[in-house]
């Protein structure tokens, strides 16, 4: 059976309780192809069943809703069957698993949340403020997880004078700081005016990026590795601008 | 706002220190802007694979000192710029509040005096920190020679400071830079060691170096072997109580009959940073790594030399050996032993699950057993052929893993 959830924690806690009996489950989040054949359900969120089962989980291990938020933040195209594994195996040892570093649900869950997590601290270095007219900062990202809300602690800490977005651009959604609250709020497309010298800081940005290089030392796949093409395109250090 | 040129031309002169690292200091934003990050944080890397976390820059490149492998020494002929303190202040404000940078690293050349230079860096990181209300990460380059009150002064603003010992020797001291001696670079780091000591005795650490002392040294300008340098790290770890000591692979900037032709091999540098790691994370001395006289080999990592050298302690069995023993297994880096160690507890582990476990086996499996088996190689001298091999093949594809680069790099696998 296939059941389609809708990638929030409560569908998937419903969606546990019903695919828990069930052998040959699979879950999916995502445009899966339908297998042909293939019975499917279409899991409604039922919020009480929802919650009890948190509660009962909850009991087993008293992190493991911390592992859930991770894994569905996931932006791997097996996240959902990774999790499954994961929390049916909470619950057939009655108890916390994160240990067994063996076991092939284990492995699978955690290698999917360091993933998710090590995006995060990325994102706290590559993340890429423009200043506005106003002052409000605003960063565009196109991470690979869904991971802009969780960005906003450590900018709000260092930065609690100023009021920033933090724009998934791919999502289509924004994590908002207004200067005294923060909240997620969808967001399709921003209209900035920049600050008078937002540009010339970045010039200075890049100019600086190109000093600080030792030519005579290339490693240009090394650079890649730490910093993947994929996160440049809102990074002022790799536009070309000519100057 | 600071001309680009300026900027230039002082990110040039500073560009060879290789320390960026902002790790070890968790200072709180005290309403104003920035904070600490324990872990250290990467906002960018450069085509020659560094990282770029602190804006790393000199005040001034203006010198009075003549050190002989120093574009910026006295006698060459390259112009000459000094920043103002409030132009290093906006920069770091405003490369920060776009998260550029992870905060500043500031250095200079001997301006004027050792004690004019090393004002001028007291004042700016007070500026900064006091006028600018910045709280993010400052590390401060000690002059040497400058008057102790200064030089404990900085440190009240700054996360971390470093005196760099330039040299391995007090012979090539001598001879390269001559206006610096071992003592003018050990004797302030022995004072801040001991001050810091002090504030930790009083619960205030957080008020001065947070995060400590480090040091560098020019490795391939002049003749100490290996065994000499790694010695000296170890009594900068253990004396002098430092967080780290970086190498840096001579690269001739300038002609001088005094120094070498040619770049110092990076393969050097390379081992001395595994046998650095292996000081610091692996419980191993530098006495076990390497004689006094001797250098490194350039065939396999100090780990391996090691365990070729020490077979009869081999092999160790997986689900038995004490966390050091599987730290001593080359290949098997933190992260696995650890993950040996939790994993064991709940069940026999086999080879099979040390491969999901993603413990790289290629030069492990020499000298561990799991359940008993072993997979390794008997003959000697086909796995010292081995592990050479695997060794070339490493250097080849694999990130190098000593750059302060990734954070991650911390559980690196040797
Ligand atoms: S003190 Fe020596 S190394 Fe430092 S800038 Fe002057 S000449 Fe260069």
């Amino acid at each position: 059976m296939i059941y389609f959830y809708d990638g929030t924690k409560e569908a998937f806690l419903t969606a546990l309780l019903l695919a828990f009996p069930d052998e040959e489950a699979v879950l999916s989040s995502g445009n899966r192809q339908l297998t042909l054949g293939a019975e499917t359900v279409f899991v409604r969120t039922d919020r009480e069943r929802a919650a009890r089962a948190e509660a009962r989980l909850l009991a087993l291990d008293k992190d493991c809703m911390h592992d859930l938020d991770l894994l569905l933040r996931s932006g791997m195209p097996d996240r959902d069957a990774v999790a499954l594994a994961y929390f049916k195996l909470i619950a057939a040892r009655g108890g916390p698993v994160r240990k067994m570093l063996a076991e092939d649900a284990v492995i699978a869950a955690q290698e999917c949340m360091r993933r998710v997590s090590f995006e995060v601290h990325r994102f706290h270095g590559f993340v890429r403020f423009l200043e506005s007219a106003s002052g409000a900062l605003y960063a565009p990202i196109s991470p690979d997880n869904d991971i802009c809300d969780l960005l906003v602690p450590h900018f709000r800490a260092r930065l609690p004078q100023y009021p920033f977005v933090i724009h998934d651009v791919k999502r289509k959604k924004a994590a908002v700081y207004d200067g005294d609250h923060a909240f997620l709020a969808p967001l399709e497309r921003a209209e900035i005016v920049l600050s008078a010298s937002e540009d010339d800081w970045q010039k200075l940005w890049r100019k600086y990026y190109q000093s600080v290089n030792i030519p005579s030392r290339e490693r240009l796949k090394q650079m890649r590795g730490y910093m993947p093409v994929r996160y440049w395109k809102f990074m002022p250090e790799k536009f070309s601008d000519g100057s | 706002m600071i001309s680009e040129e300026k900027l230039k031309i002082l990110t040039e002169s500073a560009k060879y220190d290789v320390s960026c690292s902002s790790s070890g200091s968790a200072r709180k934003n005290a309403g104003g802007m920035g904070n600490g990050y324990v872990s250290g944080c990467c906002h960018s890397f450069t085509p020659d694979g560094r990282c770029v976390s602190l804006l790393k820059i000199l005040l001034s490149n203006d010198c009075v000192f003549g050190c002989r492998y120093c574009p910026s020494r006295a006698d060459s002929d390259v112009p000459r710029v000094t920043a103002t303190p409030e132009e290093i202040c906006e920069l770091v404000i405003d490369f920060y509040k776009r998260n550029y940078i992870e905060g500043l690293f500031l250095s200079s050349a001997v301006h004027r005096s050792p004690n004019y230079a090393m004002e001028q860096l007291l004042v700016t990181v007070k500026k900064l920190r006091t006028e600018y209300n910045f709280h993010g990460y400052i590390h401060v380059k000690g002059i040497p020679h400058a008057d102790a009150g200064l030089v404990h002064e900085a440190a009240l603003y700054a996360d971390r400071m470093s005196f760099n010992l330039e040299l391995p020797s007090e012979q090539s001291l001598k001879l390269l830079a001559p206006q610096k001696s071992k003592e003018s670079l050990l004797s302030p780091m022995r004072q801040l060691q001991r001050e810091r000591l002090l504030f930790r005795a009083e619960k205030r650490r957080e008020h001065f170096l947070p995060a400590g002392q480090t040091t560098q040294m020019i490795v391939g300008a002049s003749p100490e072997p290996d065994g000499q340098i790694l010695r000296l790290a170890q009594d900068l770890y253990r004396v002098n109580g430092l967080k780290r000591v970086y190498f840096s692979s001579y690269v001739p900037v300038v002609h001088d009959s005094l120094l070498p032709e040619k770049a110092a091999e990076e393969l050097r540098e390379h081992r001395l940073y595994q046998a650095d790691w292996l000081l610091r994370f692996y419980g191993f001395s530098a006495e076990e790594i390497v004689e006094d006289d001797g250098n490194l080999s350039s065939d396999f990592d100090p780990k391996c030399a090691w365990a070729l050298r020490n077979l009869h302690l081999f092999p160790v069995e997986v689900n038995r050996a004490p966390l050091e023993a599987l730290l001593r297994v080359p290949g098997i880096g933190v992260r696995s032993a650890y993950k040996i160690v939790e994993a064991r507890k709940f069940t026999r582990l086999t080879f099979e699950d040390l491969k999901k476990m993603r413990v790289v086996l290629k030069r492990a499996r020499h000298f561990i057993t799991a359940g008993g088996k072993f997979q390794g190689t008997e003959n000697v001298s086909a796995v010292r052929g081995l592990l050479a091999a695997d060794d070339r093949q490493g250097r080849a594809e694999q990130l190098s893993m000593f750059s302060d680069a990734a954070r991650s790099a911390l559980t690196g696998e040797l």
